[in-house]
């Protein structure tokens, strides 16, 4: 594996300057980079998804999420990079109280945490190289530069001799570890997975979850959501579970 | 964002949507091409009135009584006036003699009248650089209430028409120009609206991993300024050529070459084309807002 998580240097435009300078004001000095705050999240009229939850993840740390489906992991993790907001509480990530970040530093925070969906979001009628290329395309990198950065994530997650293959003629395992480059690419400190091994059989979830591993002892801080408990049952690793709007640790 | 990427996506889009860009464009250079007809036809009706106008001059009548002494200091009265041309006196006796030359062969319907019935007068031209219709009827105004005058004409109601019906055309041009360029504009949104449809997933991704309003919303931008662009100036190269056309067929009477009926100047061609690629992109932003919530 070739990956490599030293922060991309940004061409930084107005809004990732924004998040960062917000971002300095705030930090107070701790090292965790994830924080709920008495979080609430309720759907109209009565279901109740998160209540007063708090958590604090520290940089560096590897916490799988686990819960029964329709539990709200997605949610919680929707929240974390500002796709829904919370009915109550607030939520810290790497410093910065969310609530307080305006539309225009929105992509500045969706550039620092990079997300593993489990429906994938790929473009199936783009190739491997396109898709994982949007992530830098988005920062205006010039092409060689680019070029360079996404062959080498590629090659990170073992696609190079697919590189210039569209993603419909991949399997599943393969589109899985195509989404893993896009959200790494750009050499995000936080990543967010939700559950990535969902449709994956067993060889390769276990090739997706030795991936993770890898950015995280690259210095990646991972948020693992997934319901297959055999993926973190001899684990050294923090395992939170997400029941009846409550977060406990395990 | 570098605008080279903005560029690049622009193209990608319309080169993955020809057909429907094509047609999209051609909409907008048939309705520019309305417009244009429009617009050189008020221009040249402008310059027809104008021509016309020059023409006419402002005919002062002097009391009968006035002295022969006073002529001089009137004579300089006038051309002292602002925007005078030339003053040519016409006397009582010669005024008479034009009378009779245009009875011609029934001059003797003047037969025992009074060689001095007419009153005498001053034919006033007005400056061909400074005409208009307004400044005719002033200096008309003016001269009536000096005490030396009789009567003044100046084809009053011809100028008040002319005035007005050149103030209509110009007001139809302008209403006309809005109401075409705001349907072209609803034309190109609508075809960028597809667009937008069509790459909705990109979209939703492009967002995901922090792309700017901006870079999301530049490529679709530029594409709609340049279907604007590129329907104008399509529209203005096809008015060129009907105007050459009809040109040689018209400009075989005298009266016609003329008037000497002219295209557009090159600064409204120029204004045309990066208005009406203004409002097609303006119409595309205000299309695009409600698909650009993070």
């Amino acid at each position: 594996m070739a990956f490599d998580l030293e922060p991309i240097i940004y061409p930084i435009g107005n809004m990732a300057e924004n998040y960062e300078n917000k971002r300095k004001v705030m930090l107070s000095g701790d090292q965790s980079v994830i924080e709920l705050r008495q979080v609430q999240k309720k759907y109209a009229p009565e279901i109740v998804t998160l209540e007063e939850a708090d958590l604090t993840i520290s940089k560096g740390e590897f916490v799988f999420l686990t819960g029964p489906s329709g539990a709200g992991k997605s949610t919680l993790l929707r929240m974390l990079y500002k796709a829904e907001e919370p009915t109550g509480g607030s939520i810290i990530i790497d410093g910065v109280e969310l609530s307080s970040l305006s539309k225009s530093q929105i992509p500045g925070l969706r550039r620092k945490v990079g997300v593993i969906f489990q429906d994938f979001k790929l473009l199936f009628n783009k190739t491997v190289f396109e898709n994982v290329a949007l992530s830098l395309e988005v920062l205006g990198l010039k092409k060689d530069q680019l070029s360079a950065r996404v062959r080498q994530v590629v090659e990170g997650v073992g696609l190079s001799d697919k590189l210039h293959r569209k993603v419909i003629q991949l399997s599943g395992g393969e589109q899985q570890r195509v989404a893993i480059a896009r959200a790494v690419v750009n050499r995000p400190p936080i990543i967010l997975a939700d559950e990535p091994t969902g449709n994956l059989d067993r060889k390769r979830t276990l090739e997706v979850v030795a991936l993770m591993e890898e950015l995280n002892a690259r210095g990646a801080t991972i948020m693992f959501a997934t319901h297959d408990e055999t993926l973190f049952k001899d684990t050294h690793r923090r395992v939170l579970r997400l029941k009846d709007g409550k977060i406990e640790e395990l | 964002m570098p605008l080279g990427i903005i560029f690049k996506r622009a193209l990608r889009d319309i080169r993955q949507n020809l057909v429907t860009h094509i047609m999209t464009t051609i909409v907008v250079a048939l309705t520019c091409l309305v417009f244009i007809f429009f617009s050189v036809f008020s221009l040249n009706l402008q310059r027809i009135a104008d021509h016309f106008g020059k023409e006419l001059a402002i005919v002062v009548y002097l009391k009968k009584d006035l002295s022969q002494e006073m002529i001089p200091s009137l004579y300089q009265k006038i051309m002292g006036m602002e925007g005078i041309d030339s003053v040519r006196f016409v006397s009582s006796e010669e005024a008479f003699k034009r009378l009779e030359k245009y009875f011609k062969d029934e001059k003797e319907v003047l037969e025992g009248v009074d060689p001095l019935f007419l009153p005498p007068s001053f034919e006033i031209q007005i400056d061909k650089a400074v005409y208009n219709p307004g400044r005719v009827r002033s200096i008309a105004e003016k001269l009536t209430h000096w005490p030396e005058v009789q009567k003044v004409q100046y084809g009053k109601d011809w100028v008040d028409r002319l005035e007005s019906f050149s103030k209509a055309v110009k007001a139809a041009v302008v209403a006309s120009a809005v109401l075409l360029l705001v349907m072209a504009a609803f034309v190109v949104s609508n075809t960028i609206k597809l667009t937008v449809y069509a790459r909705q997933d990109e979209i939703e991704i492009m967002r995901l991993v922090g792309a700017t309003n901006g870079f999301i919303q530049g490529p679709f931008l530029l594409a709609s300024f340049l279907q604007g662009a590129v329907g104008s100036l399509t529209a203005i190269f096809a008015g060129l050529f009907c105007y050459e056309y009809v040109l040689n067929i018209i400009t075989q009477t005298e009266l016609i070459r003329s008037l000497n009926i002219q295209f557009l100047p090159l600064l409204n061609m120029f204004t045309i084309v990066i208005v009406s690629g203004i409002f097609c992109m303006a119409g595309t932003a205000m299309a695009l807002r409600r698909f650009l919530t993070l």
